[in-house]
């Protein structure tokens, strides 16, 4: 499918011409239930937190075998941990991100965090089974069928070891990364975890920073993924988590920061208010740096269209997508679908948009 | 409702629609400190600021550049923009 078959069958005159009140725009019966249904969830305010340097594979690519945090040393001791999770608590953390290398290797550790901070997402690769007494999401990483992923992470049946340890399971998203390799694989992929009756959301590859690997998008294998994830949204609604608008906003030709100025520590030096003055990035010292702060460290900025930046960075604009009714409709399934993925029992919703709506100040691709 | 216009008013207004956005509960127009952070004491979020700058622009009929409404950090700051703004209409 062109861009130009695209733009003529799915997108939705711009209403922007007119000028728009908040007050308008919510007189839509269905725009003021979705959002109440999400501002519920406005007193989220996340913070991330390395584990462990161990991993049980060796990906191309990863993000955490970048920089210098794989080098800090590991806070092995349960009563540090559940002090910090005390410490940010105090501080107005209501939601924590455990990430590298691997958090199923310190179970003991999730569990502390979870006792004392109920929610939260654990980024995993889904090949050692966590204990259901941790009650957070598990984001489980997918990145092709299993023979990239033998190529690309030096794992066998990785996939079959997943679903084994995660079907059925309600903490569990799958998380499918697309590289510029595995585009065509995600059909199949999500075919066999739609038949066990998993949910799945998408990635992009973005790359480290420094990275000179081969994985790296470029606007054909973009434009080719977003086509893609639209055409499995619609194909598999029950397991598949995502928007109309989410695709854009992770496909477009620009990266996340040009496209909505990402308000991580690490690219926004105003501690005003938001991410910019609560977020933290924690090492498995448990030690953090400002300068390095954001959801993926060590991405190239540039380039930078994590699912997880996203999820914060574009949830954060709500007042340059309040301006006009399909802005807002996409802000607002962009918004349901990231509280979807990453909230344990956050049901989502029906899309309001099954067409594509620019990013604010954008046009759709280009 | 007619918007306020004076200074004193719009503190009363402004103290009503962030009462209102933020479900505040066991406090009045009246009694609401226009001084008080609602960042720091209050404890409300991104989200929630811009949410009540969406409700002032209704309000008012002003237009509230997002650079300037995350410094709009108590309801006094809040009303004196809105007058600053509306002396430009």
């Amino acid at each position: 499918m062109s861009t130009e078959k695209i733009t003529k069958i799915d997108v939705k005159a711009d209403p922007a011409e007119k000028e728009w009140k908040f007050s308008d725009i919510l007189a839509d019966r269905k725009i003021r239930e979705r959002w109440e249904k999400v501002r519920k969830y406005f007193f989220l305010r996340e913070s991330t937190y390395d584990m462990t340097h161990r991993c049980n594979v060796k990906c191309d690519g990863c993000y955490y075998f970048e920089g210098d945090k794989q080098f800090a040393s590991e806070n092995t001791d349960v009563n540090s941990w559940r002090n910090l999770m005390k410490e940010e608590k105090a501080r107005g953390i209501t939601f924590v991100v455990l990430a590298g290398a691997e958090p199923s290797l310190v179970p003991e550790l999730c569990e502390v965090c979870y006792k004392e901070m109920p929610l939260g997402v654990i980024a995993s690769n889904g090949i050692k089974f966590i204990p259901e007494s941790v009650g957070y999401k598990i984001h489980i990483s997918v990145w092709g069928n299993d023979e990239s992923s033998l190529r690309v992470r030096n794992a066998k049946n990785m996939l079959i070891r997943q679903i084994e340890n995660y079907k059925n399971d309600p903490r569990a998203v799958f998380v499918y990364t697309f590289t510029k390799h595995n585009i065509d694989e995600v059909e199949e992929v999500t075919k066999i975890l739609s038949e066990h009756g998993s949910k799945i959301t998408f990635n992009i590859f973005s790359a480290p920073v420094g990275y000179d690997g081969d994985l790296r998008h470029n606007e054909e294998s973009l434009f080719r993924t977003r086509e893609n994830m639209v055409r499995l949204l619609l194909k598999y609604p029950d397991n598949v988590l995502f928007s109309h608008y989410s695709a854009v906003a992770h496909t477009h030709k620009y990266g996340l920061h040009d496209l909505y100025s990402c308000s991580y520590p690490r690219m926004n030096p105003s501690t005003d208010i938001g991410l910019g003055r609560s977020f933290r990035q924690y090492r498995t010292d448990l030690t953090w740096d400002r300068s390095a702060a954001c959801c993926v460290p060590d991405t190239d900025c540039v380039d930078c269209r994590h699912y997880a930046a996203g999820s914060a960075v574009v949830t954060a604009r709500l007042f340059r997508h309040a301006n006009n009714p399909e802005s807002f409709k996409a802000w607002l399934d962009y918004v349901d679908t990231y509280l979807a993925v990453w909230v344990m029992e956050y049901e989502k919703g029906k899309n309001l948009c099954d067409y594509f709506v620019a990013p604010p100040g954008y046009d759709i691709f280009l | 409702m007619p918007v306020a216009t004076d200074t004193k008013k719009i503190v009363i207004h402004v103290a009503q629609i962030v009462i209102d956005e933020l479900k505040l509960e066991d406090i009045t127009p009246e009694t609401f400190d226009p001084d008080i952070d609602l960042i720091d004491e209050v404890g409300i979020d991104s989200m929630d600021l811009a949410t009540v700058a969406l409700v002032i622009q209704d309000k008012y009929g002003i237009k509230i550049d997002e650079d300037d409404y995350p410094k709009l950090t108590t309801v006094r700051f809040i009303a004196e923009y809105i007058e600053r703004k509306l002396k430009l209409i």
